[in-house]
């Protein structure tokens, strides 16, 4: 840095700028030898740090002034799933008809899905994971009279094919809630379902059997949702 | 540093959560329960019975009720029984009567048959127009056929010559109950 074109009247305020910063660091009042080589070094400082203030107020016009153009390709993997939302934690089998008449029950299951267009399907099934207990009760694996069965219908999927006639529950096998096809999807209408999310409605039916021990008893039943 | 670190993670965990609560479960359980209480169920097999004259002249007239039963009692403290009642008297007059016979000794009896869990009334019975009367009785625990269980009314009727001659019609009303 120059001091030409740099004033006295400059000068000798920078000059005593400096001088008045040298006393408060070094505590003296005279340090006139390391004054002069010190202020151009804090000079050079100051003009880098201005020239890259200036740089960067500068940058945006640079970028106005030239126009970039560039690709880029986006690529979303959309796979085939299912997921099943909120549903009673427990379902109370009870009657309020005849002697001996069936219990009933409902159950709603939350569900959303989307299957792969034209090869996919998925499913809604359950399966009774834990029999009821204790015994002496109902059962579904070791009913204590044939033709004791803890059955169901479906009805209302809003997405997907409803399970046909009245299922029975197994223990060991899964059986039919909602069928799913090919290029079905949850939400957003059109190929899609209106509603987000989907619902079905299982409504179940308990034979009573006379030769129930009276007591309650209860049974685990596993849903699981398919998708591909 | 730490803090902010700390923050960043937990939003992010945060975000995990909520997007598999977005996604939804595969599998998913519930439990159903059922309470099973004592109930008694009855089906009169018979619904007219027609009480005729087979021995000798005046000898009573008889004929048999039919009756399955369903029954479910509570073990150890429970029980049940099966009764019956004349709730509408032979009717037109002039014919036998529970609530005014012609003669004092005229009855409609009858005696009973109940299958296991039940156990039949003893003896000959008396049918009332005011009281219920027994027909079986259950105990504690006492489960029936899924189909359920068979019993028996056989009925007898004095042959009364006071009786004017014409038909007449009586109904009996069966009741079981199960504690």
């Amino acid at each position: 840095m120059s001091d030409q074109g740099t004033s006295a009247a400059h000068r000798c305020s920078l000059r005593f700028q400096y001088r008045e910063r040298c006393a408060r660091l070094s505590g003296l009042g005279s340090v006139s030898g390391a004054v002069s080589l010190n202020m151009v070094g804090w000079l050079i400082k100051r003009l880098v740090f201005l020239v890259a203030w200036a740089a960067l107020l500068l940058a945006p016009m640079r970028l106005q002034a030239a126009t970039l153009t560039t690709t880029q390709t986006l690529q979303a993997v959309i796979s085939p799933l299912g997921g099943l939302f909120s549903f009673p934690n427990s379902v109370t089998l009870t009657k309020s008809g005849t002697t001996f008449s069936n219990y009933t029950g409902s159950l709603s299951i939350q569900y959303r899905a989307r299957t792969t267009q034209s090869t996919g399907s998925g499913s809604i099934t359950v399966k009774a994971t834990a029999d009821f207990t204790p015994t002496g009760g109902p059962s579904i694996a070791t009913p204590p009279s044939t033709g004791d069965a803890l059955q169901y219908t479906c009805s209302g999927p809003t997405l997907g094919t409803s399970c046909s006639g009245t299922q029975t529950v197994s223990t060991s096998a899964a059986t039919n809630v909602v069928t799913l096809s090919a290029s079905e999807c949850t939400g957003g209408g059109g190929s899609c379902s209106s509603v987000s999310p989907n619902t079905v409605t299982l409504n179940f039916t308990l034979t009573d059997d006379p030769q129930y021990k009276t007591g309650s008893y209860s049974a685990t039943l596993t849903f699981t949702i398919s998708a591909t | 540093m730490k803090k902010v670190l700390t923050l960043t993670a937990l939003i992010l965990l945060l975000a995990a959560s909520s997007a598999l609560a977005q996604l939804g479960a595969t599998t998913g359980t519930t439990t159903m329960s059922v309470a099973v209480v004592a109930e008694a169920g009855l089906t009169v097999n018979t619904s007219t019975t027609t009480l005729t004259e087979t021995g000798a002249n005046f000898s009573p007239y008889t004929g048999t009720t039919s009756l399955t039963y369903y029954i479910r009692t509570t073990p150890s403290t429970g029980g049940g029984n099966i009764q019956l009642e004349v709730t509408t008297d032979f009717a037109p007059t002039g014919g036998p009567s529970l609530g005014s016979p012609p003669t004092g000794t005229d009855a409609l009896k009858y005696t009973c048959t109940v299958s296991s869990p039940g156990t039949a009334c003893t003896g000959s019975q008396t049918s009332s127009k005011t009281a219920q009367t027994p027909v079986g009785t259950f105990g504690a625990g006492a489960n029936s056929a899924f189909a359920g269980n068979s019993a028996s009314v056989a009925w007898s009727l004095t042959n009364d010559p006071l009786y004017k001659v014409a038909t007449y019609t009586a109904t009996v009303t069966f009741t079981i109950s199960a504690t």
